[in-house]
């Protein structure tokens, strides 16, 4: 119960950012109503998938400060898992997806139990390699596809199936992805002022005086570890259904655990708006970026330096990203 | 039954013996000072009871348990909490919201933990501070806070590492004034590390004195100032000469 009154409770915001988020999540219900181009609509289902992930991303990179930069292999096991246990045995997304979770979870004790003992940069490094080394050996394992990876073929399912997950039109992944949405920002909320969640940041503080305060740093670490992972893998079963396609390249890249972490850390590492306030700026600049692009190939490369250039404007100025700058400012006039 | 049992705890880093075969007990109820010159291994001392160093040799009993190979984390949930010497707040979390981490040892409720930790707070009378960030306050604040926030885990056993040091005469004379408090009026057993002697002298109902890693003597204030090699090893080998020499 208090669990409940927990997620439902944003008394600790101030009103003018309620009313923001109030509008925005307005908007996001009657999005499909307006005047939409398809692009604008994969663009901001794009955005609450890369919230989602974000979301998952800040328990463990914002509240408990380590750097995980290896979020793209629980997106893979997600949306292989999903899209294997379609392909070969059709069997739903609401059975593919929680057993997608716990190979993912399963997946981050393994990982999580060494790597817990680095620190700092040697933990992100770590992240980046077992990400890229499971990204390898999807690209050579025949079973789900090598690097070919797995089509899932609309043709076989008629649609709207609500069971496997497989719609023609992309509205019914816009309100799916939308209702994950406002469940992962409750989760959150109750998240931040969770017992976990406190000692996260204790842990993020100093760690020293986190163990002598009773906190069981590595295992704390761990769990966390465990709920950012489950969160990327629901989106990525999710993924699965919505891209029909997947490959390994594009679902397990370098590119998206940057992307993850990039977006959290703009908008705040460490707070409950910074992932979507993140994502709200990256997603759509990056796709209209690509379309604007598009012919002129030899450009490409310009997302990437604005990348880099976040990535520097964040370390020099403010690590605690936009909403860092927010809470400054008000500190300031009180 | 002594409350802390230490017996003969050894701690070397490398060749360096930061504590050589100490030997001491607290009881429960009783406000011990350790002191020391710089380097004595007071610090080193806190952190081998606090299961932060693992021991060279020696043991370790608290309330009747052999703690020797706890990690810290485990050490802390038997009742033994302590503050840092050097302790950098760089976060963004409030002083309420620090003392709130001690207070959830014992609770998964965020109400419980808050409004217990309101309470800790006002006792040590820094109710106002609630909602200031720690790492913005001056370090006498930062300093009650660290206590608070180890009083939030309601220790058997309350270890304070120079709360005292760099602080002016009156915050000191109030800091004091909080120890005395928690030990008096709550009941709390408290260990002290300071390194200016007059300090201690005043509150400590008994005294360890640490040298070059030793424990070099053991007893009620006013014994222990006048313990020829505790005045050698404060005030260096001629003085405890001349002093000898003054008062035969
Ligand atoms: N982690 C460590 N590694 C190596 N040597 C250490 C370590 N910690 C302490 N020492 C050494 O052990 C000795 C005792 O240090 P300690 O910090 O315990 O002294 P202290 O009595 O607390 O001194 P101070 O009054 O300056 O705080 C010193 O020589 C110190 O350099
Ligand atoms: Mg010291």
């Amino acid at each position: 119960m208090e669990v409940l009154n927990s997620a439902f409770d944003f008394k600790d915001f101030p009103r003018l950012d309620l009313t923001i988020a109030a509008l925005v999540a307005v908007f996001l219900a009657f999005f499909p109503v307006l005047p939409h181009s398809s692009f604008a609509m994969a663009t901001v289902i794009q955005f609450l998938m890369f919230s989602l992930y974000g979301m998952g991303w800040n328990t463990i990179g914002g509240y408990g400060g380590q750097v995980d930069l290896g979020k793209a292999q629980y997106v893979g096991i997600g949306a292989y898992t999903t899209a294997v246990m379609l392909t070969k045995w059709d069997i739903s997304f609401w059975f593919s997806m929680p057993v997608g979770v716990c190979f993912s979870v399963l997946w981050s004790f393994i990982l999580g139990y060494p790597l817990f003992r680095l620190k700092g940069h040697y933990f992100a490094i770590a992240t980046i390699a077992t990400s890229l080394v499971l990204k390898d050996l999807f690209e050579v394992w025949d079973f789900v596809g090598a690097a070919r990876g797995i089509e899932i073929s609309p043709i076989q399912f008629p649609s709207p199936d609500f069971i496997r997950l497989i719609f023609k039109e992309d509205v019914y992944y816009y309100y799916l992805i939308l209702i994950f949405f406002f469940i992962g920002i409750l989760y959150m909320n109750w998240f931040r002022k969770s017992r976990l969640g406190f000692q996260l940041r204790a842990i993020k503080d100093n760690e020293e005086v986190a163990r002598s305060l009773g906190i069981n740093v590595h295992w704390a670490k761990i769990r966390t570890y465990a709920i950012a992972t489950a969160f990327v893998s629901v989106v990525g079963s999710f993924h699965a259904c919505y891209i029909k396609n997947i490959e390994p390249e594009d679902t397990m890249s370098l590119d998206i655990s940057i992307l993850i972490a990039l977006m959290a850390m703009l908008g705040g590492a460490g707070s409950l708006w910074g992932p979507i306030i993140g994502a709200g700026i990256l997603i759509p600049l990056k796709s209209y970026l690509k379309e604007w692009l598009g012919a002129r190939a030899g450009l490409i490369g310009i997302d990437l330096i604005i990348y880099a250039l976040i990535i520097m404007a964040i370390s020099a100025f403010e690590p605690r990203g936009i909403w860092g700058i927010v809470q400054k400012i008000r500190r300031r006039r009180r | 039954m002594a409350l802390l049992e230490l017996q003969g705890v050894t701690k070397s880093f490398g060749g360096l013996m930061a504590n050589y075969d100490i030997s001491f007990s607290i009881e429960k109820g009783e406000l011990v000072g350790l002191i020391g010159p710089n380097g004595a291994g007071k610090t080193t001392l806190f952190n081998c009871i606090s299961g932060v160093f693992p021991l060279s040799s020696g043991k370790i009993f608290f309330d009747g348990e052999d703690i020797t190979r706890l990690k810290a984390h485990e050490v802390a949930r038997k009742g033994l909490a302590r503050t840092f010497q050097v302790y950098v707040a760089s976060g963004d979390m409030t002083v309420l919201e620090n003392v709130m981490v001690g207070c959830f040892m014992h609770t998964r409720s965020r109400s419980k933990a808050k409004s217990t930790a309101r309470q800790i707070l006002d006792d040590l009378r820094i109710g106002d501070l609630s909602e200031a960030l720690v790492h913005e306050l001056p370090v006498a604040s930062q300093k009650r806070v660290t206590m608070a926030t180890a009083i939030a885990t309601k220790p058997k056993l309350l270890m304070l590492d120079e709360v005292a040091a760099g602080l002016n005469p009156g915050e000191i004379e109030e800091i004091m004034g909080s120890i005395r408090h928690l030990h008096d009026d709550l009941g709390m057993t408290v260990i002290l590390i300071e390194h200016v002697m007059e300090l201690v002298m005043k509150i400590s109902h008994r005294i360890v004195v640490l040298d070059y890693g030793r424990k070099i003597a053991e007893g009620p204030p006013e014994a222990v100032s006048r313990d020829p090699s505790v005045v050698k090893a404060y005030l260096g080998e001629r003085y405890a000469q001349d002093s000898t020499v003054d008062g035969g």
